[in-house]
Order: structure tokens, then C-alpha cells, then sequence
């Protein structure tokens, strides 16, 4: 083990870091001038000698120029351990101090990407919770260097527990690749188009205004009008083809998804907190302190449940101000019921809810639930009736209808929520099953909800703040909504546990 | 099998009672009123800018511009005027609570133990009327934090120095 005392002066980070940070501003200035690029491939014949020979040198000139600043970024960044502080120092031109006691650090992490797998070293990631100031991040570490700064750092939290808990090396979890492929399968595969789909509009705009600047508008209209009149030739063909590669494109990108972020997925438990690897082109490594973690979800669906397998997503508070939403949430997939039932024991250990009768929400849940389908049918058809000239278009109601009520009676009748003494779960999802686990004394502040229309049925929604999120109780009787109120904020005033 | 309702222990923690809610300083609502009244005059003008620079013609539509400009702004009145009764706060030994909200009621409970910080901020015409803004903010996303428009400063402060001390204490 490497002493702890070798950070007590200010440290650069490897040295193979320079290669790191220089790879890291070239893919971003790629990623911002990639059409500049295109274009000169593009384009490529049409330069004569000279403007080629100052594209060189330009390109030349940038590269230089980049080592340089890899150089001087790498120089000037330096970080040493005072005094249970992190102390770092950064800029080049604008020079920039931070400390950080190591209470307020949340998690350190390991990353690594396919520059820092094939020089092998690790990028460090040190996360604060509820501070404004960015997240530190260093581009690279030999394992040994990275170990023993997390050593050093988490030697707070270990000293205050002295009776060290024997390391379990076995894992609690492996997923290997035929289990993978398993969860990519069962996978949620509409929702993985929604992502492509989203991916793909914001590539085809970015396509677009390159052709709008170079004045090759018709180019992409004229492709797109001249494939749609062929494919009007026969519309039920067009369908079935579009359903088939619907299909295919959702499955293969359900795929791709689950293996790039989860491959390799290890869980370790070790003392209290739980080790995370997994990833594919980038691999993570997350340490998950036990009591940082504010609530948990178990998911699956129904094919998933067949197979006995469900994920679990974590979530920690968010920083003040955090760009990414969902920075806070980590996810692993293909749980089977004897590490769901580890991962829980864990996390809340004593944990009887097992005892407890799950409450139903009021009916009048339902009643709101029926009114938004009524809302989503009334627009849809508004649509059809102004977007479409074929009435048999309206056809599709009583297709669209029955499916409709089957989700809905669905989505109520999974709308239930128990709690015990420390501990509150709340059942939900429509196809899909989720079961939201929150100790009480997390909670940071409660709210009763109330429309004029609920008011006249006496019920209320519930609404529990905590460090990372919203989570809702619908439409329950006023008097039950407060006492629910009432007892949670007596379990949060009464608690001295620490809740982040 | 145990209904989770039925286990919750008698232990008598302070329960509700509407009657400890307090209204807000009546004054605040001078400053409402001014508040839509200077966003009247504003879409006014703004009407009266684009009518007269002619940069969308809207002659010919004015007036039913203007009717409905007064319209709308009679109903945001109304609302303001009947939603204001129904703001109130409470702070109790542990936590401050603050309910609002004419269709949409919202009444929010915050325990001392989990504020970050406190603030008190002062708008220029809440100034003239000696009144100020009581901001609650806790950890991680808190998009959804307390605010109680429409205290007397000193009524501000003192709720804040007994936040503080509770916290500390």
C-alpha cells in the first residue's frame, strides 16, 4: 500500500496525462468544427496547391497549439492533501484555487476511456454534493496513484469506524454476456427509439444547415419528396417494411445501449458502501457510500419478471446547480431477487415492510387519469381532422381506445405505497413495474397538493422533496394525506442521522 | 398483515390546526396591485408601440387587442385579489410551513433540520412598504424550496434569527 503522506506536496497527475488532455481538446474541437471537416473532404479536389499548403499549415499551427496548452494545462494542474482538504490548483492564465474539506465529498470515481484504456490510466473523478463549484476531475492516474488518493481521502470517513469490516472479495454481482444480452433484450425498445430518434433529429438538423449555408437546399428536399412519392405506390408495403425496420433499429439500439454502459457490470459490497464497474468504450468505476444514497427503485417488466430479472437505479443528491439532470442517477441492470434482497439489506437494514398491507390511492385517481386520456384523444383526433383528409383515419379510436383503458386501469391499479416506521415504498408504472424505496428521515421537505376539483372529493396528492428529486403520492383521502404528512415530518424533526 | 395507518404510533407529534396559520401582511397586497398594474401599462404600450410604428398592422384589430388585454388583466386581478386570503404561513418549534393558492392549493412544510440557508431579499416597491421576501432553501435540487412573500421586515428578521438559533441549538 502506498503511503497516504505522498500527497502532503503539491502533486501533478501522470504524465501520460499530457497525451490524455491533448486527445480530449482535439475530439472537442472536432466535435464543434466537424462540418468544416466534411466540407474539406468534400471539397478536397477543388483547392489548388497553395490554399492546401495553408490548410496544412493551419492545421499544423492548431495541433502545436494544442500540445502547448496540453502541456501548460497539464503544468498548472496541481493538487496536494492538507489537513483533511483537497486542495487543488488549476488555469493557466487565470489562476484558480479550490479546497474541499472531505466531508463534503460525496464519491470519488474512476472512469476510463479508450485513450486512457490503451495508456492505461485512470481518470478520477471527485464529487461533491450541494456545492456550486464544478466537479473535480483528473484525466490521469496510474492505478496505484488513484488508489492511494482515494485511500487518502476516504481515511476520514474509515477512521471514526474503527471495527473494519473483512473486504468481500467475492462479488455480489457479475453480469456476464449472455445475461446481458438477456436484459438488452427485454429492454424497454421504444423507448431506445426515442432516444435515436432524438439522436438522429439533431444530426439531421445540424445536415441541414450545412446545406441551407451552402446553398444545396433542394439537395436534401429533393431526396426526401422524390423517395416519398415512390413509397406512396403502396402504403401497406411501406408499413410493414417501416414496422419491420422499426423493430430491428429498436432492438439493435436497446443492444448497443446496454452493452456500451453496462458490459462487464461487477458489484462489489464492501464495508458500506457498494463498488460499481461496468462499461464498455468507457469504463466506469462508481463507489456508492451507503448513507448518501436517497432513494432506490427496483424496476422490471413483465418479460423481465418471467425471466426473474429487474434493475435497480440509485439516486444521490444533485449539486446546487447541475447542468445534467440526471448526473445523480446510477443504474444496475439485471438484478435477480437474491442481490435485490442484499442491495436492500444494506441500504435499510431492519426493514419489514414485507408486514404491511399496500394502500390503494383514492379512486378519484382514476377519474383523473381517465380525463387526461380523454384530453389525449380529444387532440389526436383534432389533429386527424385537420391533418388528415381521409375520414377512415378516425377508425383508429377503436383500436386506439381499448388499449387506452387496459393502460390506464394498469397504471392505477399499480398506484399503491406502504410504509413502516423508517421507511416509505411507493409502487408504480403502467407496463412496466417500479417500486420507489425512501427512508423517511431523507425527505427534506413535504407538500399537500390540492386542485379546486379534488377539493370537492376530499383528497390531496402528497409530494416529498428530496435531495434528488420529487416523488408523489396521488389523490389520497385529506385525512390520510395529513397524517401521512404529519408523521413524516415527525420521523425528519425527531432523526439525528445524517441525510446526505 | 398491518395497515401502514394503522401503525403509526400515538406518539403525539404536533398535528396541523388551520387556525395557527397566519395571514400575510395586508399591505402586500398594494404591492400586487402594482405589480399588474405596471404589467398593464406595459402590454398597453407595447400595443400602443406596435399599432403606432405600424411594424405588424393590427389597425383593424385593435380595439378587440386592447378589449381583451383589459380582459385578461381583470381576470389575473380577480384571481390575485381572491388567491391573496389564501396565502398563510405557520412556523412552528421544528418547522415553517406556507400555503397558498386560490385553484391550485399548496401548502409546503419545511423542517429546520433540513434548511441550508435562509435569505430575505427586498423589491423596490415591497420597500417603500417596508416589507420583504423570506427564502427557505435546502440541499441537492431545490427548485421547489419555501418562499413567503409579503412579511414586515422585523417579522422577517425575527423569523430568521429563530431559524437560525433552532438550527444551531
Amino acid at each position: 500500500m502506498v503511503n497516504s503522506t505522498q500527497f502532503s506536496e503539491y502533486t501533478t497527475q501522470s504524465k501520460k496525462g499530457i497525451l490524455v488532455i491533448y486527445i480530449h481538446q482535439i475530439y472537442g474541437f472536432l466535435k464543434a468544427f466537424w462540418i468544416l471537416l466534411f466540407l474539406f473532404i468534400q471539397k478536397f479536389s477543388k483547392f489548388s496547391e497553395v490554399s492546401l499548403t495553408y490548410i496544412y499549415l493551419g492545421v499544423t499551427f492548431v495541433l502545436l497549439f494544442f500540445l502547448v496548452r496540453a502541456f501548460l494545462i497539464f503544468k498548472n494542474f496541481q493538487f496536494k492533501i492538507v489537513n483533511n482538504h483537497f486542495i487543488l490548483k488549476k488555469g493557466i492564465l487565470k489562476k484558480n484555487a479550490l479546497e474541499i474539506p472531505f466531508d463534503r465529498i460525496q464519491n470519488i470515481n474512476f472512469k476510463q476511456n479508450i485513450i486512457q484504456q490503451i495508456i492505461n490510466v485512470y481518470e478520477v473523478n471527485i464529487e461533491t454534493a450541494g456545492s456550486t463549484e464544478a466537479e473535480i476531475s483528473i484525466k490521469a492516474m496510474t492505478l496505484e496513484q488513484a488508489n492511494a488518493l482515494k485511500n487518502a481521502i476516504t481515511i476520514f470517513d474509515t477512521s471514526y469506524q474503527k471495527s473494519e469490516v473483512i473486504l468481500e472479495e467475492k462479488p455480489l454481482l457479475r453480469i456476464g454476456f449472455v445475461e446481458l444480452l438477456k436484459v438488452s433484450l427485454t429492454e424497454n425498445h421504444f423507448k431506445s427509439l426515442l432516444l435515436l430518434f432524438a439522436l438522429l433529429v439533431g444530426f439531421y438538423q445540424q445536415i441541414n444547415q450545412l446545406f441551407e449555408s451552402s446553398g444545396n437546399n433542394e439537395l436534401v428536399d429533393d431526396f426526401i419528396s422524390k423517395n416519398t412519392s415512390a413509397f406512396q405506390a403502396s402504403i401497406i408495403v411501406f408499413i410493414i417494411i417501416i414496422s419491420i425496420l422499426l423493430v430491428i433499429v429498436g432492438l439493435l439500439s436497446s443492444f448497443i445501449r446496454v452493452f456500451l454502459s453496462h458490459f462487464n457490470l461487477t458489484v462489489f459490497i464492501k464495508n458500506d458502501t457498494l463498488e460499481i464497474d461496468q462499461g464498455l468504450t468507457t469504463k466506469k468505476s462508481i463507489v456508492l457510500k451507503k448513507n448518501k444514497v436517497q432513494h432506490i427503485t427496483i424496476s422490471t417488466n413483465p418479460i423481465k419478471e418471467k425471466l426473474g430479472i429487474s434493475f435497480i437505479t440509485f439516486t444521490q443528491a444533485e449539486s446546487g446547480i447541475s447542468k445534467e439532470k440526471k448526473q445523480g442517477i446510477i443504474k444496475i441492470v439485471g438484478c435477480k431477487s437474491v442481490q435485490i434482497s442484499a442491495i436492500k439489506n444494506l441500504l435499510f437494514p431492519n426493514e419489514n415492510l414485507a408486514d404491511f398491507d399496500a394502500n390503494q390511492v383514492d379512486s378519484y385517481y382514476k377519474i383523473r387519469l381517465y380525463v387526461r386520456v380523454f384530453l389525449a384523444l380529444l387532440f389526436v383526433n383534432t389533429g386527424f381532422y385537420f391533418g388528415v383528409n381521409n375520414p377512415t383515419v378516425f377508425l383508429l379510436n377503436i383500436l386506439l381506445l381499448p388499449i387506452l383503458v387496459f393502460l390506464t386501469e394498469l397504471k392505477f391499479k399499480k398506484r399503491t405505497f406502504l410504509f413502516s416506521d423508517t421507511l416509505l415504498q411507493i409502487n408504480y408504472g403502467t407496463i412496466e413495474t417500479h417500486q420507489t424505496f425512501l427512508p423517511l428521515y431523507k425527505i427534506q421537505h413535504v407538500s399537500i397538493k390540492q386542485t379546486i376539483f379534488q377539493e370537492r372529493k376530499n383528497v390531496a396528492d402528497v409530494v416529498f422533496q428530496t435531495a434528488s428529486g420529487k416523488l408523489k403520492i396521488p389523490c389520497l383521502k385529506v385525512s390520510e394525506a395529513l397524517k401521512m404528512v404529519n408523521f413524516a415530518l415527525y420521523k425528519i424533526e425527531t432523526s439525528q442521522q445524517s441525510w446526505m | 398483515m398491518v395497515n401502514s395507518f394503522q401503525n403509526i404510533a400515538v406518539t403525539s407529534f404536533p398535528e396541523f390546526v388551520e387556525s395557527e396559520f397566519k395571514p400575510i401582511e395586508k399591505k402586500y397586497l398594494n404591492v400586487i396591485i402594482i405589480h399588474v398594474f405596471i404589467f398593464f401599462f406595459i402590454s398597453i404600450f407595447g400595443v400602443f408601440i406596435v399599432d403606432y410604428t405600424k411594424i405588424i398592422d393590427i389597425s383593424a384589430i385593435l380595439l378587440d387587442v386592447y378589449f381583451s388585454i383589459l380582459i385578461i388583466f381583470a381576470l389575473i386581478f380577480l384571481m390575485q385579489f381572491l388567491g391573496f386570503k389564501k396565502r398563510k404561513y405557520v412556523v412552528r418549534e421544528k418547522d415553517i410551513s406556507y400555503k397558498s393558492g386560490l385553484v391550485f392549493k399548496k401548502t409546503t412544510t419545511v423542517p429546520f433540520n433540513r434548511i441550508q440557508h435562509l435569505e430575505i431579499d427586498q423589491g423596490p416597491i415591497s420597500r417603500f412598504f417596508d416589507l420583504a421576501v423570506l427564502s427557505v432553501f435546502t440541499a441537492g435540487n431545490s427548485s421547489d424550496d419555501l418562499k413567503i412573500n409579503g412579511l414586515k421586515k422585523e417579522e422577517a428578521e425575527k423569523i430568521k434569527e429563530f431559524i437560525s438559533n433552532q438550527i444551531d441549538g
